[in-house]
């Protein structure tokens, strides 16, 4: 009886699940993906990663800041031990850039940026962006991932969800169709192709590759410390299942003079 | 009646030692946790790792800097001076005047790196780097290269700190009778090119840490 | 118990001038608890450790982050990559904020089910109604420090309910942002109040407490102990079970902390604030769907001869949804506490449990939106009407014309089935 009351309880929190998930009445769900960083023993491809990396920086970074992160960041003192990166290879990355700084005599130049400067954006200020990209603002790609209901799965949706629109809709000015994105008109035009990129490692760079590559950066970016969460909470967990089987035990032999 | 029955029902079974065995494990992992716990807590005050960054060495160039010049610059949030110094001012670090007024004339105390550990105190003569920090209550030294002067006849040039009156010679270190108790820091620093001085890092061989110093 | 501890003579000089350790031996060790509390009595000690998790944690996070707008968001994800722990430290204090209410919704439908809030508990009932109400407090404001959207979108939807109130409404709400929106000012105050509240609940936590011990806890059958056979002694049969209860319960919280940090939070908290912007939805965080359904299902109310536009008529339900569980313990008017001897009273209890429920799934959705051909609107109004029905006149009409199941004749008696049932009717098992 009261076993059914508690199971209608939970049967209406269901309800609540399709939610706060996103709200895309017209939208197809999302194709699921298994990401290496997912599940408890989840942990970055540095490989992938890395040419994730190479694709925002040749392509992505032209119109989205990464703001969040140094370039420092990439290398053996970033967070969670970097993308696995050299330091010499990440001061390379750093000084193709420049970055505003003042001479001694107090006057604006422009100076090659090194490991400790954030990434440079592509615009100065917001209303640069706006003009140069048909008054749409691309978004900082620092925490996309997780700023997006459907995480990895989303972003990747969307970089691979562009198609001819159907027959009969109208497309605004500018806009571009894609399958994933609410409203299914978005402002990006499609930003990846095959051989956007050339792979250093020789992997072949068709948009499903690059792509995956892209979001398992942008996830490592997002929250580079998973890793260590990931480990902490494994033994974590353990020692209070170990702990926990004892109190019970314990609990057991002292209430066993009461009942 | 009941109560104490309890007491008597729990205490006289023989798992009495098993009790203490329950209590000691449940203890001694509790224990464990709680310090596993704390250590996050206690090691997130530590410099986080952009502050650390923030740390990191500097290159300066000193090709700018004329004989008899000083520069300051900031490493670790400390001002660093950089002193070009001229062959008059070199000759006057070995005279017995000098000598005469200093506390620790051999620089014994430990405050500079080995390589700095000579009567320049520093590695190539004619630049001297600094921590520019009375070792007294850490005011900021004045640069004061001239003889003579407000500070009498004795003096032959170095540092005044405007704070209470502490004098250091032209190699930072410490005359007597002023309240500063130690010479001047030198802090790691390495020369990268001939007019490059990088602070903050040793030169190849050396790993000493500006923290082992007696006083900052 | 073991036999009298030997004092220490440090233990003696201490306890004759501050006498902490006889209050501990008093009130923790030897203080007499019914014998057959069941696991339902674990939460309001889970909701003290999460109290002080909170705090332990908050004192940390407060080290690190930087109360501006222009920073606020950014110290945030400081803290997340670079302060050492700093996202471990993080995502406790986050997740602690939605578990805190739930051992607190559960602490609190215990007592409905059990009727704790019954004579003499009545004041003990009203603290933790006032607990609930500064942990809301707390909650909300806390939520508006990372500066995200949903922290400046929800703070503007919420302090705008102020301004339902008729006459002084705008200036109240003036007075609350410290400017003409949501902003800076904004952000200090609520920093400066988000860490003065937690201090305010430990303080009513203690009179709480204190409440408590002068008549002792409730049991499940909701009968007075009659005797010392009733009773056992709080340590080490409730320490320990408290103890065991805390491990289960550090585990489902170290799953959610370590492996789903962000499954009970909105994504769009990771988009930094913009005030030109505004969400496609906005939503409260979990603990708050209940209130915000049902501040969203009142219409204009019409009162004889006036109306009470349904903004006003809203933010008066939803305050009146909390200002009704203060008086619940007048409202029932049930001779018997436990509702396990009210067989009609039960059934309307877990109604309300499905109610709370509904009314979360309503606050997650537009309602206009739709859900088997009825709108969520719809079932907001009808699960708004059900809760205040419940209390306003369920309560106070069941507790006249239900006939209870007799009573066993003492805590003992049941637990050891050492006596027969009084009368006719199955006796319900501990």
């Amino acid at each position: 009886m009261r076993r059914l009351a508690f199971a209608a309880a939970l049967g209406a929190s269901l309800l609540v699940g399709p939610a706060i998930a996103q709200e895309s009445q017209e939208t197809p769900p999302l194709p699921k993906l298994e990401w290496p960083f997912e599940g408890v023993f989840g942990a970055f491809d540095r490989g992938s990663a890395q040419r994730g990396f190479q694709v925002y920086n040749e392509v992505c970074a032209n119109c989205h800041a990464l703001r969040l992160l140094t370039y420092g960041d990439l290398g053996p003192s970033g967070p969670g031990g970097g993308l696995g990166f050299g330091l010499d290879e990440v001061k390379a990355v750093a000084a193709a850039k420049q970055v505003p700084d003042t001479n001694d005599q107090g006057e604006p130049i422009t100076r090659p940026a090194t490991p400790a400067d954030h990434f440079v954006p592509p615009f100065p200020n917001e209303k640069a962006a706006r003009a140069a990209n048909n008054g749409a603002l691309p978004p900082d790609l620092s925490l996309i991932v997780k700023a997006r209901a459907g995480g990895p799965d989303y972003v990747y949706a969307i970089l691979t969800g562009y198609k001819e629109p159907p027959p009969g809709m109208k497309m605004g000015e500018g806009m571009n169709y894609n399958e994933y994105f609410p409203g299914h008109q978005i402002a990006m035009p499609p930003p990846l192709s095959d051989n956007s990129v050339t792979y250093a490692d020789g992997t072949s760079a068709t948009v499903d590759q690059e792509s995956y590559d892209l979001v398992n950066f942008l996830a490592w970016a997002a929250e580079p410390t998973l890793e260590e969460r990931h480990r902490t909470g494994i033994k974590t967990i353990l020692f209070l299942l170990v702990l926990t089987g004892i109190l019970y035990a314990g609990k057991r032999r002292i209430w066993a003079a009461v009942h | 009646m009941a109560e104490s029955g309890h007491a008597q029902a729990v205490g006289s079974q023989e798992g009495g030692t098993r009790r203490d065995f329950l209590i000691l494990t449940v203890s001694a992992l509790g224990a464990v946790g709680a310090g596993a716990l704390a250590v996050p807590f206690i090691s997130s005050m530590q410099p986080a790792r952009d502050t650390l960054a923030a740390g990191a060495p500097v290159d300066i160039d000193i090709s700018h800097i004329q004989p008899g010049q000083q520069i300051v610059v900031l490493w670790r949030s400390r001002p660093i001076f950089i002193t070009h110094r001229t062959e008059d001012e070199l000759k006057t670090l070995q005279s017995p005047q000098d000598i005469s007024q200093l506390r620790d004339p051999d620089s014994k105390a430990l405050q500079q790196p080995e390589y700095a550990k000579n009567w320049h105190r520093s590695i190539k003569p004619e630049f001297l780097v600094l921590v520019g920090i009375c070792t007294h209550l850490g005011c900021i030294p004045g640069f004061d290269p001239r003889p003579g002067g407000d500070l009498g006849p004795s003096w032959l040039g170095g540092y005044f700190c405007p704070c209470h009156g502490s004098r250091y010679d032209l190699a930072g270190r410490v005359f007597v009778g002023v309240p500063a108790p130690l010479n001047l820091p030198v802090p790691p620093y390495n020369f990268v090119s001939d007019t490059v001085v990088r602070i903050g890092e040793n030169p190849p061989g050396s790993n000493f840490d500006l923290n082992s110093v007696e006083q900052l | 118990m073991d036999a009298p501890r030997k004092q220490s003579k440090v233990i003696r000089w201490i306890d004759e001038r501050l006498p902490i350790f006889a209050f501990v031996d008093h009130e923790l060790n030897a203080y007499p608890t019914p014998r057959n509390l069941s696991y339902w009595w674990n939460f309001g000690s889970l909701a003290g450790f999460m109290l002080v998790t909170m705090i332990a944690t908050g004192i940390f996070l407060a080290m690190q982050y930087t109360p501006h707008v222009d920073f606020a968001f950014d110290s945030v994800e400081r803290i997340m990559r670079d302060v050492n722990w700093g996202w471990l430290m993080r995502y406790i204090h986050m997740n602690g904020a939605s578990f805190f209410f739930i051992v607190t919704y559960i602490h609190v439908f215990r007592g409905l089910y059990y009727g704790s809030y019954k004579y003499p508990r009545e004041l003990l009932w009203m603290l933790g109604v006032v607990i609930l109400l500064l942990m809301m407090a707390t909650a909300f404001m806390g939520y508006v420090l990372p500066w995200g959207q949903m922290s400046f979108w929800g703070a503007t939807v919420i302090t705008n309910l102020f301004s339902a109130i008729p006459i002084v409404g705008n200036d109240i709400v003036t007075w609350l942002w410290g400017g003409f929106a949501v902003g800076n000012p904004t952000l200090n105050r609520f920093y400066s109040l988000h860490y003065l509240l937690p201090f305010l609940i430990v303080g009513v936590v203690m009179l709480h407490l204190l409440a408590l011990h002068q008549h002792g806890s409730n049991n499940p059958l909701g009968i007075d102990r009659k005797g010392p056979q009733d009773s056992i002694p709080f340590h080490p049969y409730y320490t320990i079970k408290d103890m065991f209860g805390l491990g289960v319960f550090l585990i489902v919280y170290a799953a959610f902390v370590f492996f789903m940090p962000n499954a009970l939070g909105d994504p769009e908290n990771y988009i930094p604030a913009n005030p030109l912007q505004t969400p496609p939805e906005i939503v409260p965080e979990w603990y708050f769907l209940p209130y915000y359904a049902i501040l969203r299902s009142v219409p204009d109310i019409w009162l004889l001869v006036f109306t009470i536009p349904s903004k006003l008529a809203g933010v008066l339900c939803l305050f009146g949804s909390i200002g009704v569980l203060f008086v619940v313990p007048w409202l029932d008017t049930s001779p018997v506490r436990s509702s396990r001897f009210r067989p009609v009273y039960r059934w309307f209890f877990w109604v309300l449990v499905i109610d709370a429920f509904a009314l979360g799934a309503v606050g997650a959705h537009r309602p206009d939106a739709v859900i088997g051909g009825i709108s969520y609107l719809s079932i907001g109004r009808v699960g708004t009407l059900y809760y205040f029905f419940h209390f306003l006149v369920l309560l106070p009409l069941l507790g006249k014309i239900e006939r209870p199941r007799p009573l066993p004749a003492s805590i003992s008696a049941a637990v050891l089935k050492s006596v027969p049932p009084a009368a006719s009717g199955k006796m319900e098992h501990a």
